[in-house]
């Protein structure tokens, strides 16, 4: 069937399903969504992998309740509607707050991440003679192993729905790690690894791997941190003030920002699963969350991440908007429904419009709310240096090796890689085993220092898990260096 | 249900590779999944996907590539593109350092002993109706969520190695209900799993949750201040830890590569309590069974840790051929861990009269670990936790963070469970891929370090 079959038929459907009594229908049409795997382990090629999949997600609204279908099969497109709707109509058995889209006019348009390069179509050889020279860079005689991972996804996907909105979306997102691991004093692997990150401009292409700054140029720092990593003593427990890079930081917002700021766990749809959030809908525009320091954005017009989308899978045009206003919380990360349901429940109008933030993995996943760019803004405590220079006794710490976070996102403990013991203002010595741990609000109340614009880069996460049926999302975090002090960090004895 | 004529394509195509003479592995996966999710006393979204996939792995000497499918497959020719694009791929790849091991069906099996035609074609109406009279039955002044997951999945594996087939075909199913305090905020769950439409019991739900119920009604929250404590890790704890445990200890890859915390020691030494043992048994009827690998290799029972000490470790192919040993049978994603059952009381708190203060930690939430070579893991308290004194409930106690080793946890063990449960540990990232571990219901650990506490639930 060609594409122009295809969508004439969705269009068809939409309408027959609607014209029945449908309240809201959507379709996602994936012509294309592919994924390149590329791993070399001690230089040897252990993933050259590439998965192609393409696909119809259909969504229906039936007196306030979702159904959904999908199916891989471009002649059983008419089954799927049909499957879906008889799916919503069975939910709708079960509703006591009716879900509801809205009205809203038709959207029209198109939007393509910028891509000088398509990584998909640089050679394969060429791939791993890159890859290769990486892993050269790794090697070191203490250096007992070595990874080089490379991911390239691209998706070309057609919405349309029952409004009349129409929009073309072609994506495209690179994701790279270097990760070296060398057994300490004590008999124990310590590793370090860089993971590609980008400065929010520029192409979201193969150009972003070659670069030195962005990815390719920083193996001899991952080696030579790794050396001084396996010589270092353990981090002893106590309290101190704690300086996130934001190889670190991203996933600090990620995991207590991001996630507890999503509407639909607010509202109670993640429990059974991913969990809750320590925000309720009287939180909005009352409660400091953190200092005054902490301004929290989402999308924060980031020209290049794999949080940049264009259009959610609602239809709703990416928006740039701050979730957190010089400490207080002011907005969260919301879709269509989520939002009319939460107005609805509170009696007012704490959320004004859709986020945007709409998102499905795949096209056999429907759409939940998902963080896109969730960022902390640049501050004016100046260079990393600078908040170092600041710090009477405390640790920076970079890149996660463990997250665990309570189920309303109201405590988490993460530990790190690596960190540089700070003491009167001096970085002194590194530190292996570095943890801390702290309580949501507590901690961001205490953050005292936040990084310049030179401080501040994009940093991507490729595997952000949520949901049920499960879905794992690409999404950027803007961040600078950040300080936060009287943080309990390592562990008792 | 798999097509019949798309298993002969599948064998059309296998055949003329293995005439040309390329190695080549097919696996056709195919799921027909379902799932009901509640939220708000209402079903928040109702799904249902058939997908079919296929995989494509090609090796030529000492290169692989590999190709992975998700559409139609209506003849031989999709097959053969998918085939070609991973010989391409194969053809480009550098060379490993060594040679990899070969798959191989070695023998035809074709299994269904857990398929199970009403769960497979469950009507979705069926599951709103449970939920329906939970919620009426336990009050609307609650707040129900909860997700029930239902499928089938069939699996069809072919190696030109050979001319055998294997091809596996098994429903399974997990449900799950919360029930949350809209104000004092404390949620209650129960769940269940299984590979029959029978295995789920309304009535085991509505038991579970009424026990609790009056315990967090009536009582404020105990908040457990760090330290050390007795605490009862009930079975959705207990595979939990034993998971973590077996991924980041009993793994050939990270023991080889000394990333792991039983690293130091050599198969025959103890690594953790004598009371522990532990074995992949996919003979086990409370777990998922699989029979044959994603090598096409069989799979039968395979001690980990006997009496505490290491037996053996879990090798898959690319690691046994990197590392010289046998592969055991673990390229799959699905083992079956059973932990031996003890001798303790069917009653948790039973078995707990004499112990004074304990905390009952029935499931620990978002679990990781932070130094993987200490066996160090961390994960908090959520649904159903409860201070017990003297064998009996006291409270509900607030989110506790439990930061400890697998090594303390599973070396100061003082009672186990004599009955044993089925935890269905499944995930639905991406395929459909059962797995279910079979643990004690509880076991009884003394010295467990509390490292952090909330003030809610």
């Amino acid at each position: 069937m060609t594409e122009a079959n295809v969508k004439k038929e969705i269009a068809s459907n939409i309408s027959r399903i609607s014209s029945e009594g449908a309240d809201y229908v959507d379709a996602r049409y994936y012509l294309d969504d592919s994924s390149e795997t590329l791993l070399l382990y001690d230089g040897d090629l252990e993933a050259n992998d590439t998965t192609v999949e393409s696909g119809i997600g259909v969504r229906v609204l039936w007196e306030g309740a979702w159904g959904f279908s999908a199916t891989s099969d471009p002649s059983g497109i008419e089954a799927c509607f049909r499957k879906a709707a008889a799916n919503a109509r069975t939910a709708s058995r079960l509703v006591e707050v009716p879900l509801s889209m809205g009205v809203r006019e038709a959207v029209k348009g198109s939007y393509a991440s910028p891509l000088e390069v398509d990584p998909f179509s640089v050679n394969l050889q060429d791939k791993l003679s890159f890859l290769t020279r990486l892993d050269n860079d790794l090697r070191e005689d203490f250096i007992l192993k070595r990874m080089v991972f490379v991911n390239f996804q691209k998706k070309r996907i057609h919405f349309q729905n029952s409004e009349g909105s129409e929009i073309s979306k072609d994506l495209a997102s690179v994701f790279g790690t270097i990760l070296a691991m060398a057994l300490d004093s004590d008999g124990e692997m310590q590793r370090r690894s860089m993971s590609l990150y980008s400065t929010g401009d520029g192409t979201a292409g193969w150009k972003m791997m070659t670069d030195p700054e962005l990815f390719s140029g920083h193996a001899a720092r991952v080696r030579s941190e790794l050396a001084e990593l396996v010589r270092a003593e353990p981090l002893e427990y106590g309290k101190r003030s704690v300086i996130l890079l934001p190889g670190q930081g991203h996933l600090q917002v990620h995991e207590t920002i991001g996630h507890p700021l999503e509407l639909d766990r607010i509202l109670g749809y993640e429990l059974s699963y991913a969990g809750g959030s320590f925000v309720d809908l009287d939180s909005f525009g009352k409660l400091r969350y953190g200092s005054d320091k902490l301004s929290v954005s989402s999308y924060g017009s980031i020209a290049n991440s794999p949080g940049s989308f264009g259009f959610d899978d609602d239809g709703t045009p990416e928006r740039d908007y701050l979730l957190i206003d010089r400490g207080i919380l002011v907005n969260a990360l919301t879709s269509r429904a989520m939002v009319n349901e939460a107005n609805e429940r509170a009696g007012r109008e704490v959320f004004k419009q859709s986020g945007g933030a709409a998102r499905a993995t795949s096209f056999y996943r429907a759409p939940i709310d998902r963080m896109t760019n969730v960022n902390i803004l640049p501050g004016n405590d100046g260079s990393r240096e600078d908040i170092i220079a600041s710090t009477e006794d405390g640790i920076v710490v970079d890149n996660p090796v463990s997250w665990s976070i309570g189920s309303n996102r109201e405590h988490f403990h993460f530990g790190c890689e690596i960190a540089w013991e700070v003491k009167n203002g001096e970085k002194t010595r590194v530190l292996k085993n570095p943890t801390y741990q702290g309580h949501t609000l507590e901690f961001y109340r205490s953050l005292s220092a936040v990084g310049d614009k030179s401080t501040w880069v994009v940093e991507q996460v490729n595997n952000c898990g949520k949901g049920e049926p499960n879905q794992v999302m690409q999404i950027g975090h803007g961040v600078p260096v950040v300080k936060f002090d009287d943080v309990v960090t390592g562990e008792r004895k | 249900m798999l097509d019949a004529n798309i298993r002969k394509i599948l064998m059309q195509v296998r055949d003329e590779a293995a005439d040309e003479g390329i190695q080549a592995t097919l696996q056709l996966h195919h799921e027909k999944s379902h799932l009901m999710r509640i939220g708000n006393n209402s079903v928040s979204l109702n799904t249902s996907e058939d997908l079919l996939r296929l995989d494509v792995e090609v090796t030529e000497g000492r290169k692989q590539g590999s190709q992975t499918y998700l559409g139609p497959i209506e003849d031989a020719d999709t097959v053969r593109g998918i085939l070609n694009a991973a010989r391409e791929k194969t053809r480009m790849a550098s060379p490993k350092t060594y040679d990899p091991i070969p798959d191989e069906v070695e023998t035809s099996i074709s299994e269904d002993n857990q398929f199970d035609l009403d769960l497979a074609d469950l009507e979705p109406g069926v599951k709103a109706e449970a939920y329906k009279n939970i919620i009426e039955k336990l009050g609307r002044k609650y707040n129900f969520s909860g997700s029930w997951s239902s499928g089938l999945m069939e699996v069809c594996l072919l190696t030109t190695a050979s001319r055998n087939e294997v091809f596996h075909r098994g429903t399974d199913q997990l449900f799950s209900v919360v029930l949350k305090h809209p104000e004092a905020k404390w949620e209650l769950t129960n769940n269940q799993t299984g590979w029959r439409a029978s295995d789920f019991s309304i009535d085991k739900t509505l038991d579970s949750l009424s026990k609790l119920i009056p315990v967090y009604e009536n009582s404020d929250g105990f908040k457990a201040e760090p330290g050390e404590y007795t605490v009862i890790f009930g079975s959705s704890a207990v595979a939990e830890i034993i998971s973590m445990a077996v991924y980041t200890g009993l793994a050939g890859r990270g023991w080889e590569e000394k990333q792991s915390w039983t690293a130091k020691y050599k198969p025959g030494e103890k690594i953790i309590g004598d009371q522990i043992s532990l074995v992949d048994d996919p003979t086990n009827p409370e777990t998922f069974m699989f029979g044959f690998d994603m090598s096409g290799r069989k799979r039968g029972i395979f001690p980990l840790v006997e009496g505490g000490d290491l037996k053996n470790l879990m090798y898959d192919s690319g690691t046994a051929a990197k590392y010289g040993k046998k592969p055991t049978g673990h390229d799959t994603g699905s083992p079956s861990i059973v932990m031996d059952t003890g001798f303790g009381s069917a009653d948790p708190l039973q078995a707990v009269r004499d112990f004074g203060r304990v905390l009952y930690i029935p499931a620990l939430h978002y679990m990781n670990i932070p130094n993987r070579s200490k066996g160090i893991f961390t994960g908090s308290s959520r649904f159903n936790a409860v201070l017990v004194e003297d064998g009996k409930i006291v409270s509900p106690i607030f989110s506790s963070r439990v930061t400890d080793s697998f090594q303390n946890v599973l070396g100061n063990v003082k009672v186990i469970s004599s009955v044993s449960e089925s935890v269905n540990e499944s995930n639905t990232y991406g395929r459909r891929a059962p797995v279910a571990l079979s643990v004690p219901s509880y076991i009884v650990s003394e010295g467990v370090k509390i490292t952090d506490s909330a003030d809610s639930f």
